[in-house]
């Protein structure tokens, strides 16, 4: 699955550290759901898409099969 | 409420580790020189009691973790289970066959067994989601607290009295000598990563 946070992150000027605080969770597990190695829970996705006001499916794509 | 850091989990369980050491050196001497069956089973019982609270801790960590820190976690101790249960399975039947000779004290190293399988797995695991052991919550500092424990350590052994081939002498040497070999490496490596970084600037 793709997502869109990195972008989301950058244009708010916020670290992976201040998005990490905001949502809870560690630095790596930022880091993990940007590069597309772990997909977030639907209560973390859920929280991510509140956190920037946008819906769940315009940041996260669903990607190839 | 705070959530419970990697760094007070490392730093309890290295004065815990501290507490269990400092027990055998001093303590459990004892356990062969008394007759008393009650009291050794209260100083066996006692040594434990600094592991089971490094076991509490360590349930506290997993507990307090986020989601994908609690996936490595449980990932890596299911793994250590299932490696070290299928180990003493095959070790207890070839001891009840005879091949080979196992007394009860082989099970102490169960859990120390348990543990390495958990770090190396949860190590690799973690690499696999692009993080690294030096970039976490606790950064260098436990490394710093596991060379000087391995100093300390080295100390005692030194000054232990009692023979040189003492087992008990060669058990502080091999101890001392593992935690400033695994202390030591990561450190090195972040001084080199530093300095190559420092070097592109």
């Amino acid at each position: 699955m793709n997502n869109l946070i990195r972008e989301l992150r950058a244009e708010r000027g916020w670290s992976q550290a201040e998005l990490a605080q905001q949502l809870d969770v560690s630095r790596q597990t930022i880091n993990a759901i940007e590069t597309g190695k772990y997909d977030p829970s639907l209560p973390l996705a859920f929280k991510i898409a509140r956190l920037f006001g946008m819906p769940i499916e315009m940041i996260f794509v669903p990607g190839e099969e | 409420m705070p959530r419970f850091s990697l760094k007070q989990y490392q730093s309890r369980v290295l004065i815990a580790m501290a507490i269990y050491t400092a027990f055998m050196l001093l303590v459990w001497p004892l356990v062969n020189k008394t007759t008393s069956l009650s009291l050794k089973a209260i100083l066996a019982v006692a040594a434990t009691l600094p592991v089971l609270y490094v076991i509490a801790q360590m349930a506290r960590l997993i507990r307090n973790s986020d989601e994908l820190e609690r996936h490595t976690h449980l990932v890596a101790l299911s793994t250590a289970t299932a490696v070290v249960g299928a180990l003493t399975f095959i070790g207890g039947f070839l001891a009840a066959a005879g091949v080979v000779k196992l007394d009860g004290s082989a099970l102490l190293f169960v859990y120390p067994a348990v543990v390495l399988c958990y770090g190396l797995v949860r190590w690799r695991l973690v690499r696999s989601y692009g993080g690294n052991s030096l970039c976490e919550e606790g950064g260098i500092t436990p490394y710093l607290y596991l060379v000087l424990f391995g100093v300390v350590l080295m100390l005692v052994a030194l000054l232990y009295p009692g023979s040189p081939d003492d087992a008990r002498r060669s058990f502080l040497y091999g101890g001392a000598a593992g935690m400033i070999v695994f202390g030591g490496v990561p450190i090195i490596k972040l001084w080199y990563r530093r300095k190559y970084r420092h070097g592109q600037e």
